[in-house]
């Protein structure tokens, strides 16, 4: 509904006036879904036309309960609209509109429903926050007459728009009482809640999602009209506020933000007509001057309050590649069902946008979401009946359910379908790649908007932070996740939670309930997960900016699985658990989607994209999406929708919460700071900001931003950064430390060697690790750069190691003060140099062996001593040697200069081999060295232009006076242009 | 600190503004100077910092009056710096200062004529002292010392005011000479002491090219103690280049002209120029070493004398953390070859004076066991690589018979001397 509505809105406030359901038509009918559009055309255009036509446009697009309560629920429809406007104004996506109509549409139908299952009883199953409902239940229980035949629809719905639908009822019926009443209040902080949860949650299944979209809209109008019944007007142009600020942070965001202000300027003025004549106002108001105007303006108050968080839901959808692909896929699934002719025409355009086999999967998921849909839309009884023949497997249901429902769709789809049909295609069709970038920010924004971090406790926000301090995997996460939404919306529902000590709050409780959902709803995440199994392992050793996304979809996971783990409870509650996930799986789409996953991976997807399109972003299915997505669109689209549009966009929903201030529940915050949590550092930056007030970016504290590494590999390749460091590749200090004795001890060569060090050095740098591991890998890649003569990476380690060891961190001191001495003396030979690192030495450390030689070989060099020189060569501690490696050659030269122009009239090749170091550097055997000196020396001598000649006992002797004026400096066989040898990467294989 | 009236501080701040105000339009250079110099602590401007933290708002004073506020920029950033320079917040002090310099320079650059001249170098000179000062404070703070970096930084814009072409040329055509840019010469020594304690003494380069190289420079024109200075820092860059010959030329100038009764410059420049002229084998009296307290050179010009290596080396080790620190280390570390030359000399005339025949044959074995009557312990081959260096580097004439050990001396001066020229020239 909210979709449809938005659809409408935007439509109309784009194209067309409110009344032409036809503008609308052209827009989806671009995709193909113009057949289905129409009647949706006729809904929304209908409106103005004929309230109960609206009436039945709704419902029909909605659910069956509607039709009954055509009158109360049509105010309703419009407030979905409103939000669907918000959505779009906010995705301003097709897609991402796409979603949130469906979700909009089911919810309102199943907040109908719900208020039915409340009077069923359906209610009972969920938590208090649903019992607030139940409260409206009442109220709606004569839609509930209705609904009843849907009653397997409302009861999934329930959870996330049957409190909606009560509050709505509520509103409806008693206006007054409900706002005035507490339980109003906690309707609201419940929509919050659930919308949170809802958003969160979506990503499990796309129906959920799309149905918690719904809620939310549902129930922040609830909020909106308790907290701002008077404040229609205000509340409206917040909204355009919002927007406004929305495109201009995201440039992307800005041209679909176009039609979405134009959107939302509609909506506003929607609401406003709302209350003036609903019926002739606009479509939509028409719907809700149906029911009240009062109401209607409640709602619409409620639903521009309420716009900025389906909006931020549908934007992340949309930001995510997952989204796009979910809009996509929704569009074309809404095509499918209502009529399959435009269902192909819709895939084809689609198509060649996304692979074939989206394409595919956008087809079983739309039987899937035709099931769910047409159950909802259709009759409750063939909703219950698709159930039914879906028996507790969830592939079975799946299967079972779209062939169902497909028929029923047909029939009774359309109206419903093409409404959905039309919003997705556009959505797909034109905004989607604009979209797809800022929708995600947006999502993680409006979700932390939502939460209300800032209502949060600081106590809870500890509390939350310690559990998750204790969970050591994604999995413990999202279960603790999971339970922490429970204890918190419990402790919001009793008004405990700021009264609650939450320093004393035992962790056990949750991470033991942590286990419970985990065991619950990790099944089918861990389906989900399985789908994308191929891309997970790589995904470490890939740049981050894949892995990013990943972390991300883990965050909205969590959100996700506690979705299905209220689920599940509520059917194994409901013992007709059967029936129930039957019931969720058509109405919800949930569990058939979960089914789907599991069964099909691709079906799977296609679904996960719906939910988001709802409004929601299930992580999983976002993980999933996105791996998806990568290939097909570059890793630059998830950068961007990764670390910092997240930022900016928390930013913003930051702003868009202080607007709204107090509505929003206190259930939201927790899966911000779980997502924080599992997410980037930024992200939990942001989650400090929130609860922390409103503080600039600039103004973070860092130090809670460190990334603290989980990855348990001990072995990872060195890629630079060219994003935020992903926590899940990044290992801790203990593994660092292990993975730093591998490296000692590997075989491999200095290649190898180096790689691994400098990822570990990243990991380290990531971390703000600065301590003695800190300064024992810098020394350990120090030696291995000299024992493979690479100097740029000694140097670069050096520097590194002077600083830490200035910090005052302890290391092999000494050793380094000894290298950097005979560095300089060397290879800069820079006087100054010299002396300031004299000058700091130490009396202890001139004691120092390592030291004392280097100063001895500085000695020798400045005098030219190359007897000396060379014996300090031979006896050189540590790896002195390797850098006076560098020097040899030029005290070599330089001795044969003096000694060719001092001696007379020749000097012995053997005396040359040993004085010049030729000699026992080759091998052990006293004889052989005197051999391999003699034989290297000559050769060495001869390459220097020395004229050699055999004296009278046949000894090799070197002429000295003709060696005097030939000797010269051979161009160093290993020279390359650009002055660095270590800098010739073929060169550095094959010295390494 | 007295208690000083509100009445008394008003006045003492009012008398200031006035006495500045009248400098500058009578252009009166050294009532300026004595304005502004901080480090010279004199009472009126003790006692003028001292009504500043009574008087808190003494920029509505400078804003009274037209007269002050001309130059309420400087004049305001001026109080504010004496006031924290007065209560010892040495690093806002400094900041305070710079933004006075900054705006005083500005001001300096539109007056016409150089009459300020002597003011700047004030400036100058105190934002130099001054940002030492406030490191002095930001280390025992445990913070990082940047200000002298930073006025080293504004120096550098106060020389691109002084040897600005255009400016020159202005003046040039106006005055026949250019009064603004012989204060050039001032501000380049001022940068060299900056770069000196910073230690990035090749940043000096870049200024030394344009006093060099522009044509806009009369070196003659500076005046002498600018010029003075300036070869000293440039002849101690020359010393750490190895360069002596430059070293000595630009050292001895800085000697000549520097004024006598300054017994302290004197000293700093015999502190390089001593080591420089060693190394050209020129000893100086010890006279001369006792007159200027520098006793650390005694035993090496005493070893240098007499051959005795065990000496120098004792000499090097003893005052070494103050040769490292002048950077003179090195330079007297290469003595060495000439201290093995004057021993050489030694056996050499002492064989002379029992064999005559067979002096000019120096046996490695003798010269090892010299050196270790002096406890220096080297073998044959260690003394025939020190042979050969000598030799090389023509401390010695003559050549080294490898299969007899011997080193032959010439028969004609086997030991010339270095006369002025640096060793292995």
């Amino acid at each position: 509904m909210h979709e449809g509505c938005v659809m409408n809105q935007g439509g109309n406030t784009q194209t067309v006036a409110p009344l032409d359901p036809n503008p609308i038509e052209k827009r989806y009918g671009v995709e193909g879904s113009q057949v289905q559009t129409s009647p949706y055309q006729y809904s929304t255009g209908s409106d103005a036309a004929s309230w109960t036509t609206h009436s039945v446009d709704n419902q029909v697009v909605q659910q069956n309960g509607n039709y009954s309560n055509s009158n109360y629920y049509h105010p309703q429809p419009p407030v979905p609209a409103t939000g669907n406007v918000q959505e779009t104004s906010s995705s301003t996506s097709g897609t991402v509109n796409v979603a949130q109509d469906y979700s909009a549409y089911t919810p309102y139908q199943t907040p109908s429903d719900l208020q039915n299952y409340s009077n069923t009883g359906y209610t009972n199953y969920y938590s208090g926050c649903y019992q607030q409902q139940q409260p409206s239940q009442p109220y709606t229980q004569p839609v509930g007459a209705y609904q009843n035949t849907g009653a397997p629809y409302s009861s999934f719905q329930n959870p996330g728009s049957y409190a909606g639908t009560a509050s709505y009822s509520g509103t409806y019926y008693n206006p007054a009482d409900y706002q005035t009443t507490t339980g109003g209040y906690q309707s609201t902080a419940y929509n919050s809640q659930t919308a949170g949860g809802y958003v969160n949650q979506t990503p499990t299944s796309s129906n959920q999602g799309n149905y918690t979209s719904n809620p939310y809209q549902n129930y922040t109008p609830d909020a909106a009209n308790i907290h701002s019944a008077t404040t229609a007007t205000a509340t409206p142009v917040h909204y355009q506020q919002n927007y406004q600020q929305w495109p201009g942070y995201y440039s992307q965001t800005e041209v679909p933000c176009a039609p979405g202000t134009e959107n939302l300027p509609a909506t506003s003025a929607f609401s406003q007509s709302f209350p003036v004549a609903g019926g002739v106002a606009s479509e939509m108001p028409a719907s809700n001057g149906q029911p009240a105007p009062s109401y209607a303006q409640n709602w619409r108050q409620e639903t521009d309050s309420s716009q900025p968080p389906p909006q931020q839901p549908a934007a992340a959808v949309s930001a995510s590649n997952n989204a796009y692909w979910m809009h996509q896929t929704p569009s074309q699934q809404a095509h499918y069902p209502v009529p399959p002719q435009n269902h192909y025409q819709s895939p084809l355009e689609t198509k060649p946008l996304y692979e074939t086999p989206i394409q595919g999967h956008q087809r079983a998921t739309y039987p899937q979401e035709l099931n769910s849909q047409a159950s909802i839309h259709q009759a409750p009884l063939g909703y219950r009946q698709p159930t039914q023949t879906t028996p507790s497997v969830d592939t079975q249901r799946v299967s079972k359910i779209q062939i169902p429902t497909n028929p029923r769709i047909a029939s009774n789809l359309p109206s419903g379908y093409t409404k959905m049909n039309k919003e997705r295609s556009p959505a797909g069709a034109t905004q989607t790649p604009a979209y797809v970038s800022v929708s995600m920010s947006n999502p993680k924004g409006h979700t932390s908007a939502m939460p209300e971090p800032g209502t949060f406790p600081k106590a809870l926000c500890g509390f939350v932070e310690r559990a998750f301090a204790r969970c050591k995997d994604d999995k413990e996460k999202a279960s603790c996740q999971a339970a922490l939404k429970k204890i918190i919306t419990q402790a919001t529902n009793d008004g405990t939670i700021n009264t609650r000590d939450w320093d004393i709050e035992p962790l056990s409780t949750v991470l033991n309930t942590d286990v419970t959902n985990t065991e619950s709803s990790s099944a089918p995440i861990s389906s989900l997960q399985n789908k994308s199994p191929t891309r997970r392992p790589k995904s470490r050793w890939e740049p981050i900016v894949e892995s990013k996304p990943f972390v991300k979809p883990a965050s909205t996971f969590t959100s996700g699985v506690k979705f299905g783990g209220w689920n599940h409870p509520n059917v194994n509650n409901k013992k007709s658990s059967e029936t129930f996930q039957k019931v969720d799986a058509v109405t919800g789409s949930k569990p058939t989607y979960f089914a789907q996953n599991s069964a099909k991976k691709s079906f799977q997807r296609p679904v996960k994209r719906q939910r988001f399109a709802g409004g929601a972003i299930d992580d999983e299915e976002s993980s999933d999406s996105e791996k998806e997505l990568t290939p097909y669109y570059s890793s630059a689209m998830s950068l961007a929708s990764s670390a910092d549009e997240k930022k900016r966009r928390d930013s913003r929903s930051k702003r868009f919460e202080k607007v709204q201030g107090h509505s929003r529940g206190n259930d939201i915050p927790k899966p911000k700071i779980s997502n924080v949590r599992r997410g980037t550092a930024l992200r939990l930056g942001e989650v400090l900001d929130e609860s922390c007030g409103s503080r600039a970016v600039e103004d973070m504290d860092w130090d809670a931003l460190t990334v603290k590494g989980t990855c348990q590999e001990i072995e990872k390749r060195y890629l630079r950064l060219t994003s935020a460091p992903d926590p899940t590749t990044v290992r801790p200090e203990d593994v660092l430390e292990k993975a730093l004795s591998m490296v000692q001890d590997s075989p491999k060569n200095y290649l190898y060697k180096c790689d691994q060090l400098k990822s570990i050095r990243q990991d380290l740098t990531v971390q703000r690790i600065h301590n003695h591991l800190t300064a024992k890998v810098y020394e350990t890649h120090a030696r291995f750069a000299l024992e493979a003569g690479d100097l740029t990476e000694y140097n670069q380690c050096l520097s590194q190691l002077k600083i830490l060891y200035a910090e005052g961190i302890e290391g092999c001191t000494l050793e380094f003060a000894a290298y950097s001495l005979l560095y300089i003396t060397l290879h800069s030979n820079n006087n100054r140099e010299l002396l300031s690192s004299m000058s700091r030495l130490s009396k202890e450390a001139k004691g120092d062996e390592a030291v004392r030689h280097a100063l001895s070989v500085r000695a020798a060099v400045t005098s030219g001593n190359y007897v000396m020189f060379f014996r300090l060569y031979k006896t050189a501690p540590n790896m002195n040697s390797c850098l006076m490696d560098l020097y040899v050659e030029k005290m070599r030269y330089k001795a044969v200069t003096f000694i060719s122009r001092s001696c007379r009239p020749s000097i012995p090749v053997s005396y040359l081999a040993q004085v010049l170091g030729f000699a026992g550097t080759s091998s052990e055997g006293t004889g052989e060295k005197e051999n391999d000196g003699m034989e290297e020396c000559s050769e060495w001598l001869k390459a220097h232009g020395a004229s050699l000649i055999a004296d009278s006992n046949g000894d090799m002797v070197l002429d000295t006076k003709a060696s005097s004026t030939s000797l010269f400096m051979p161009e160093p066989e290993d020279a390359v242009a650009h002055g660095d040898r270590y800098l010739d990467v073929n060169d550095f294989f094959t010295r390494t | 600190m007295a208690y000083v009236s509100m009445g008394e501080a008003h006045r003492r701040i009012t008398e200031y503004l006035n006495r500045f105000c009248g400098a500058v339009s009578y252009q009166d250079s050294p009532m300026l100077c004595r304005l502004l110099s901080f480090s010279s602590n004199s009472p009126s401007l003790l006692s003028l910092a001292d009504a500043l933290n009574v008087f808190q708002d003494a920029s509505s004073l400078i804003r009274q009056s037209d007269k002050f506020s001309e130059y309420g920029e400087i004049l305001a950033h001026l109080f504010r710096s004496l006031q924290s320079y007065r209560v010892g917040n040495l690093v806002e002090a400094y900041l305070a200062f710079e933004n006075f310099a900054n705006a005083f320079v500005q001001e300096f650059r539109n007056w016409e004529s150089a009459w300020a001249l002597e003011a700047l170098y004030v400036v100058c000179y105190e934002i130099r002292i001054l940002a030492e000062k406030a490191d002095k404070e930001l280390t025992s703070n445990g913070k990082s010392p940047e200000k002298l970096k930073a006025a080293g930084s504004l120096l550098m814009k106060v020389f691109g005011v002084l040897a600005d072409p255009y400016l020159v040329f202005f003046f040039l055509k106006l005055y026949g000479k250019g009064p603004k840019r012989v204060g050039a010469l001032y501000v380049t020594c001022q940068l060299f002491k900056t770069y000196f304690k910073l230690g990035t003494v090749n940043l000096c380069r870049s200024v030394i090219r344009s006093i060099e190289t522009a044509r806009i420079f009369d070196y003659e024109e500076f005046p002498r103690r600018d010029k003075v200075t300036y070869m000293y820092y440039t002849g101690r860059l020359e010393v750490f280049n190895e360069n002596f010959p430059a070293a000595d030329t630009k050292l001895s100038y800085a000697l000549q002209h520097c004024n006598p009764k300054r017994e302290r410059n004197i000293r700093m420049i015999l502190k390089y120029l001593i080591p420089v002229k060693l190394s050209l084998g020129i000893i100086p009296k010890d006279e001369l070493l006792q007159k200027y307290n520098l006793h650390e050179y005694m035993n090496v010009v005493q070893a240098l004398r007499k051959g005795d290596l065990r000496l120098l080396r004792h000499a090097l080790q003893e005052h070494e953390d103050r040769f490292l620190r002048s950077g003179v280390y090195l330079v007297l570390e290469k003595l060495e070859l000439q201290v093995y030359q004057r021993l050489m000399k030694k056996i050499y005339i002492i064989q002379k004076l029992s064999d005559p025949a067979r002096a000019h044959q120096l046996k490695l074995e003798v010269i090892a066991k010299a050196l270790r009557w002096l406890e220096i312990d080297m073998d044959l081959d260690e003394v025939e690589c020190i042979m050969t260096i000598l030799i090389y580097k023509n401390l010695v004439k003559g050549y080294l018979a490898h299969k007899s050990k011997v080193v032959v001396l010439s028969k004609q001066d086997p030991f010339p001397k270095l006369n002025g020229k640096p060793v292995g020239s």
